[in-house]
This record gives C-alpha cells, sequence and structure tokens, in this order.
C-alpha cells in the first residue's frame, strides 16, 4: 500500500473516532436534572380537610375592576340592615351592596370606615377623608416621609392610624388630621425591635376588646401589640412552612380581627386563610391554597360582627364570603 | 430561431456594475441593521430548568441575577433556603441551590445579602422559583453575553417551553428588572 493510501485511511479513521466521540458525548448529555433540582410545593398546598372550618358563599363582585382595597362599614352606615362592603379599585372605590361608584383620583391601597362614618382611603403616599354627609366632598392629609408606600388604615374613635411600608413606620393622626405621631421606630430601650417589611405588605387593625392597635411585622412572621402611644404591648409570632405558621418573607400580608379577639390571617407565596387564636396558635383554616390562583397577592381581608370572613381576590376581582359550617 | 447576441464589452462592464451596486446595497443594509444577540425575558421565563440542560455550553451560558433594589435581603429567603429548611443558617442541608451558588452574608439585624456565585451556577433557575414564590423576585435568569457563542439557532431557545428567550439588540443586551440596574448597564 502507498504512503498516500495509508495516510487516506488513517485520515477516515480519525474522522470516524471523532465523529463517534461527538455522537456519544452528544447523546450522554444530559436532558433532565436530577432529584436535586425539583422544586415543588405541592405538599405544602394540601391542608387536612379537618382543619377546614369554614365554607364559602356566594361572593360579591363588584362593578369595578382592578380591586386593592376592602373594608367593612359599621353596619348602619347608610341606612339601616345592611352589611356595608367599600372596595376599592383603579380610580374608583365602590360600595356595596347599593352598588354607588366614587370618582375618587387614584388607586387606593388601603380603606377604611370609621365610626363616625367617614371613608378613610389610603394612597401611595397621602391619605384622604371622605365625607358621605357632604357629597362625598374630601380633605387631603400628607405623610411626613419621604419613602411613603402606605399599605394599611385603621380607625378607632380617636385615632387613624396607617401603615407606611416604605418608611416602615406607623403614623397615628388625630381624626382633625395635622402632624402625625409616629409609631414602630427602633428603640431597644423602649422594647421596639422595629418593622421588617421586605415588600409592601404591612397591615394594622384595632383589637375590637380593648382599642389597642395590632400590628404585622411580616418579615419576622410576627403580630404586635401596640398602646396609642406606640409602646408595645404583647407580641407572638409563628415562622413555619407548616400550616400552623407563616412562610416567606412577608407573612402575613393581610390580617382582621375576629369578634372574640382572634386573628384571620392571609398570605402569599402559598395563599392561605387562617385563623389563629389570641396566644397565635392555629384555630382553624378558613380557605386552602387550592382555592385560590396560583401567584395571587393582596388578599386583603375583613370580618364583620358576626364572624363572616370578607376576602378580596384580585385575581377573580371578587369579594369572596367564608362563614363557619354549622 | 432568435440569433444569439454576441456578448461585447458594454455587457460586462453592466453586469460588473450592478453586481457593485448589488453589494453595496446589501452591505449597507447590513451594516445598518443592529447585530442580535440572545435573550431571555423574565416575565415568560418559568423556571423550567432548560437552561440548564439544553445549552451547548456546560455550564450553560445562562445564570441567575440578583437585583440588589428588588431584593429584601431576608432572613428567611425563599431563593437561598430549602422550604422544609430545618434552621435559617448556611448549613448544606438547608440550601436550595444543589451546586451551593448563593452565598448569605449577615448585615444587620435582620438583614442578609445573597451573592451568586456565577462560576457555580448552572442557571437551573430552582432559586429564580423560590424567590418568585415566596419572595420580591430579585432573582431572575439571563443570558450572559461574555459566555454565549450567539448560536444561530440557540438550542435553549428552541426548546423553551414559554417562548422566553427572543433577540435584542446586541449593544442593549440584557432585560434586567430595576430601573436601577438599568442605569449601572
Amino acid at each position: 500500500m502507498s504512503n498516500a493510501k495509508k495516510n487516506w485511511v488513517w485520515f477516515i479513521l480519525i474522522m470516524l473516532l471523532i465523529l463517534g466521540a461527538g455522537l456519544y458525548l452528544g447523546k450522554s448529555r444530559r436532558t433532565e436534572l436530577g432529584r436535586s433540582f425539583d422544586y415543588s410545593l405541592d405538599d405544602y398546598r394540601k391542608v387536612d380537610p379537618a382543619l377546614i372550618r369554614y365554607q364559602e358563599l356566594d361572593p360579591i363582585v363588584p362593578a369595578i375592576s382592578n380591586l386593592t382595597a376592602l373594608a367593612l362599614a359599621p353596619e348602619n352606615w347608610m341606612y339601616e340592615g345592611s352589611q356595608w362592603v367599600v372596595v376599592g379599585g383603579e380610580k374608583q372605590a365602590q360600595l356595596l351592596p347599593d352598588g354607588v361608584v366614587l370618582d375618587i383620583e387614584g388607586t387606593p391601597s388601603c380603606l377604611a370606615v370609621g365610626d363616625d362614618g367617614f371613608l378613610y382611603a389610603g394612597f401611595r403616599d397621602h391619605i384622604k377623608v371622605f365625607d358621605p354627609k357632604a357629597d362625598w366632598k374630601h380633605t387631603r392629609w400628607e405623610v411626613p416621609s419621604e419613602k411613603v408606600h402606605l399599605t394599611s388604615i385603621a380607625v378607632d374613635e380617636w385615632y387613624v392610624y396607617v401603615a407606611d411600608a416604605g418608611s416602615r413606620r406607623i403614623w397615628r393622626y388625630r381624626k382633625e388630621g395635622g402632624d402625625p405621631l409616629e409609631i414602630g421606630k427602633k428603640d431597644w430601650a423602649k422594647g421596639i425591635r422595629g418593622f421588617f417589611i421586605p415588600s409592601p405588605f404591612f397591615d394594622v387593625a384595632i383589637s375590637r376588646s380593648d382599642g389597642s392597635l395590632w400590628a404585622v411585622n411580616p418579615g419576622h412572621h410576627a403580630l404586635e401589640n401596640y398602646r396609642p402611644d406606640g409602646m408595645p404591648l404583647s407580641a407572638w409570632e409563628a415562622s413555619s412552612m407548616m400550616i400552623d405558621g407563616f412562610s416567606g418573607c412577608c407573612n402575613p400580608s393581610h390580617f382582621a380581627l375576629m369578634p372574640d379577639g382572634a386573628f384571620v390571617t392571609t398570605e402569599k407565596g402559598l395563599p392561605r386563610v387562617k385563623i389563629h387564636n389570641q396566644d397565635g396558635e392555629l384555630r382553624c383554616v378558613v380557605a386552602a391554597p387550592d382555592q385560590f390562583d396560583d401567584g395571587v397577592t393582596g388578599l386583603d381581608v375583613a370580618a364583620d360582627d358576626n364572624g363572616r370572613i370578607y376576602v378580596l381576590d384580585p385575581s377573580r376581582n371578587q369579594v369572596r364570603i367564608f362563614e363557619e359550617k354549622k | 430561431m432568435k440569433p444569439e447576441r454576441k456578448k461585447d464589452r458594454r455587457d460586462f462592464v453592466r453586469g460588473a456594475a450592478a453586481v457593485l451596486i448589488g453589494g453595496a446595497v446589501m452591505s449597507a443594509a447590513r451594516s445598518r441593521s443592529p447585530r442580535l444577540v440572545w435573550q431571555l425575558d423574565p416575565e415568560k421565563c418559568t423556571q423550567c430548568g432548560r437552561c440548564a440542560t439544553h445549552c451547548v455550553l456546560a455550564p450553560s451560558a445562562v445564570k441567575c441575577f440578583h437585583s440588589y433594589s428588588i431584593c429584601g435581603y431576608c432572613d428567611l429567603c425563599g431563593g437561598y433556603l430549602r422550604p422544609d429548611a430545618k434552621s435559617r443558617d448556611t448549613g448544606a442541608e438547608n440550601q436550595l441551590c444543589p451546586t451551593a451558588a448563593i452565598t448569605r452574608t449577615f448585615i444587620e439585624s435582620p438583614y442578609y445579602q445573597y451573592t451568586i456565585d456565577e462560576d457555580l451556577c448552572i442557571g437551573c433557575g430552582i432559586c429564580v422559583k423560590g424567590c418568585d414564590v415566596f419572595g420580591n423576585g430579585s432573582m431572575y435568569m439571563q443570558v450572559k453575553h461574555d459566555l454565549c457563542v450567539n448560536c444561530n439557532e440557540c438550542a435553549i431557545a428552541r426548546s423553551c417551553p414559554s417562548d422566553a428567550f427572543k433577540r435584542v439588540p446586541a449593544s442593549d443586551p440584557y432585560i434586567l428588572k430595576s430601573d436601577r440596574e438599568r442605569r449601572i448597564s
């Protein structure tokens, strides 16, 4: 065999070898990641049916879109015999059941109705107080902070408390407005650890029994109780991926107080509604994660005097109502 | 039968001129259209894991990006800790990332900073999923253009179930989540 032929044979053999190696390596590349790359929350979405002690009633479907806020009004707010629900959405608010739509010039992030009948609406950086007896004319309150991002509002007999996730403070206004008092500034001497708010979910509510202020400290998965002057009274926290606690970086995202002082909480991440006793122990589940659309956030919640629970569901644009099973 | 016309010098010049003008027009058009590169739209990405397995490079040219301006610096970070983590620390059994590509650094109580080690990240997106579900969504996937070989037909784009891959101008090759990052880039 001539040298030229030998060279050609060698060349063809080497090329076949390279081709074979290429094919082998190409086929042996993994096409799927191993088990350690699995991420499933299915186990955490399951809830023991025995824990679910509430049933869902027909929802309220407001006429306005992009719902962002929910509030319950005193029973005889406009006229007697009705449970009044106020919802806020894109540049509007609607009063239910009569369906009146108010043009409120901005999208409210939170709403509250005081015993005095005024409607308090928190927007990103200011508050508007609407007077139903004066054709819904409003006054505007400013917040003394550059980082302001209002997320919740609660009203008691004397004060209006506004949760500001941007500044990590609660601002306490007098009913007539004016300069607010700052609540929640870190002060170890007074036992105030400050609010840890990684994302804009920061809710406040007034205790029905003693009128004190309750606030979520979402980064700590805690609910904290304050006097009107900002001094801490008590707190409980429950950090857990399991049903008895709160998971993720900012939960509970919203809460309300039940007539007996228990807490009804809603969460993001794993959307669920639960009731915790006054000491933080889980009492029951109102709605399990599979009752909500995936990824839903902003489940604002309220409870009426009969223990019926109202949950704002922005993904379905509804107010969903839950009642304890008989 | 049509008599065959003899090609003369004028025909040759005409042909040559046509070729020259055509070439000039084509090259001008080409220089005017921007060079395109592949990028991943974080809004469409579903973290299916194919970025890690389908890239022609190993490890993949797709990496996790972290937007510090969106991050909540949480102690209980959904992108760093496994959902069933026994404790909130740097123990390997608690870490969500299988390649330990995320570093957790204490800043001040209760804040922690999370940094992506690009050399260890294989683009599986598991941290992005955890951050999306429980956090602010500050972690997201991007094609790193110092690594990407910009295949004409991107193997990941071909298999992407959410159609998240698209061509973007090479002059603006990243789809960043926050305005601050966009300004820096």
